[in-house]
């Protein structure tokens, strides 16, 4: 009877994880921040000292985020750094190209910044916005 | 009692079992120490070579854009230099960009530029060193972009701008696009917005004309959906204004009919001024566009004063974004071009134009990289004038109809 309420219980808990929807993510003890600060942060504005991680282009996790956090579609943020880029202004935020590596690389890295789908947390991270 | 007995055994060798990995483990940790740590250093030395190479690759950045244009036009009134015939170099180019950060605040900025209008030459558009103050002014010097319109500062990264090329009623109204100075900016951070105020000074040339004490500044406010922006800017103008004429004649020694070339003053500045002032306003939310901007020019003398504007909708449906833009163009001040002989009549052809177009197009976001333009563009409503086109001062054309198919690279 256990075993099947924990069954139960376990496919319950992937159904709700198979929703789960993108969250900012820092090293453990990493402050949280506000949206309108992540919005800057990934647009390259504003002098924070955190560093940007983006996930790759045509990532599915990286269009949810910039959806809810810079509100910018996949040609429109391509448009907006060409601009920066092309008048000096600054460079878009390094990449990685999975969920594990940007959790490894926001904990190895000072004052890093990252997003993963909710489903791919571990305590390497720590969530610090929910857009 | 026969499961309690195992229990037990089991509980007994628990201890001895752990005694045993813990001895093997400390036994394997000793003998590999010294390799371990070999190896351990090893690591550390090539995560600190990886570091120090990513850090020099990281101070420089390669950029580089590309436009490829056909552009044909149902008549040869000389509108955005299309003719009859199909043009590819007009409206192509290429651009190449290098970023050096000299330190954290400090960068070095050098965009060469290879235009087909040009007949690729190699130019600098951009060349200047910038420095950011800890208090987040921002200086730099060099060469650097007017910064008088929405677009000018990417007036050649197509890539970046919604339409086929922006309006020519506005953006050709000033004929330099480039100056030798320096500007100091900062940026006002609101909660969900950011105002930049920028002052810039310096000077330019452009064909035989010096363009002196350049000076202005502009104000832009961003919500990333929203952008409004005011603009104004003076200098001063001094030198000759000539125009290449055609004119037919006989070769003296066969007698054939020929053309010479020559170059005929029209007009000379003794240090006019030159005032710029310019309002513009974007809004965007991922789904519709509209951009708008209002300009108007004035020279003292007989150099034209000029009002344009434009305005430009789009709708993006998924990779694609129809849009339409009208736009106009019109001298202000031909009552200061008095017709009084054949000098004073080609000045007014010269020197009068209004005209307004209307575009209907399609951007095309093929790749992830590369948009596809199609562009028609049509432009009418002279009046009495050549439309403003050179190649058009015995107003034989009355209205032209512009033809364009565009890729925009950024990589």
């Amino acid at each position: 009877m256990k075993k099947l309420l924990s069954i139960v219980a376990l496919s319950l808990c992937s159904m709700v994880s198979a929703q789960a929807a993108v969250v900012l993510i820092g090293a453990p003890g990493t402050s949280d921040i506000s949206a309108s600060d992540a919005k800057k942060l990934f647009l390259g504005k504003g002098s924070s000292s955190s560093v940007p991680f983006e996930l790759d282009e045509g990532n599915a996790t990286r269009s949810e985020f910039h959806d809810k956090v810079t509100r910018k579609s996949d040609a429109q943020l391509k448009a907006y750094w060409s601009k920066q880029v092309f008048t000096g202004k600054g460079n878009p935020p390094a990449t990685v190209s999975s969920a594990a590596a940007m959790k490894s690389t926001v904990a190895s890295t000072p004052n890093a910044v990252g997003y993963i789908d909710e489903a791919d947390l571990d305590d390497t991270v720590k969530v610090i916005l929910k857009p | 009692m026969n499961t309690r007995h195992t229990f037990n055994t089991a509980l007994k060798a628990l201890p001895f079992a752990i005694s045993i990995s813990l001895v093997s483990a400390q036994g394997f940790a000793a003998e590999e120490t010294n390799e371990q740590k070999i190896a351990k250093l090893e690591q550390q030395v090539q995560t600190l070579q990886k570091q120090q190479t990513a850090s020099l690759t990281d101070r420089f950045k390669f950029n580089g854009f590309m436009s490829g244009a056909y552009v044909s036009a149902d008549n040869n009134s000389g509108y955005m230099g299309s003719s009859t015939s199909a043009d590819f170099s007009e409206e192509s180019k290429l651009g190449f960009q290098a970023t050096f950060a000299i330190t954290d605040n400090t960068q070095a900025v050098m965009q060469l530029m290879m235009k087909g209008e040009n007949d690729w030459d190699v130019e600098a558009e951009w060349a200047y060193v910038s420095h950011r103050f800890d208090g987040g002014v921002q200086l730099r010097g060099g060469k650097l972009r007017v910064p008088l319109f929405m677009y000018s500062d990417y007036l050649d990264v197509g890539y970046a701008q919604p339409f086929a090329r922006p309006p020519e009623e506005v953006y050709g109204s000033v004929p330099f696009t480039t100056y030798t100075g320096g500007d100091v900016s900062y940026e006002f951070e609101f909660d969900d917005s950011t105002l930049t105020v920028q002052a810039f000074g310096g000077e330019s040339e452009e064909s035989g004309t010096d363009i002196k004490n350049i000076l202005g500044a502009n104000l832009t406010w961003t919500d990333e959906i929203w952008t409004l922006r005011a603009v104004y800017g003076q200098s001063t103008l001094d030198g000759t204004i000539s125009r290449s004429v055609t004119i037919p004649s006989q070769d003296p020694v066969t007698g054939l009919p020929i053309s010479i070339e020559a170059s005929v003053p029209l007009l000379t500045l003794d240090n006019e001024k030159a005032t710029f002032t310019g309002v513009g306003a974007s809004y965007d939310n991922g789904e519709f566009l509209a951009v708008t901007e209002w300009t108007r020019a004035e020279v003292d003398g007989q150099y034209t004063d000029s009002d344009s504007g434009y305005i430009t909708l789009g709708y993006r449906i998924n990779a694609f974004t129809p849009y339409v833009t009208a736009a106009y163009y019109e001298s202000q001040d031909d009552d200061q071009r008095p017709v009084f002989s054949q000098g004073s009549a080609l000045i007014a052809a010269l020197f009068n134009g209004q005209r307004t177009s209307y575009s209907g197009g399609l951007r095309w976001d093929a790749l992830d990289n590369l948009a596809v333009k199609f562009d028609v563009t049509y432009a009418t409503n002279f009046g009495d004038t050549s439309g403003g086109f050179q190649s058009n001062v015995l107003q034989e054309y009355d209205d032209v109809t512009v033809y364009t198919v565009k890729f925009d690279v950024v990589f």
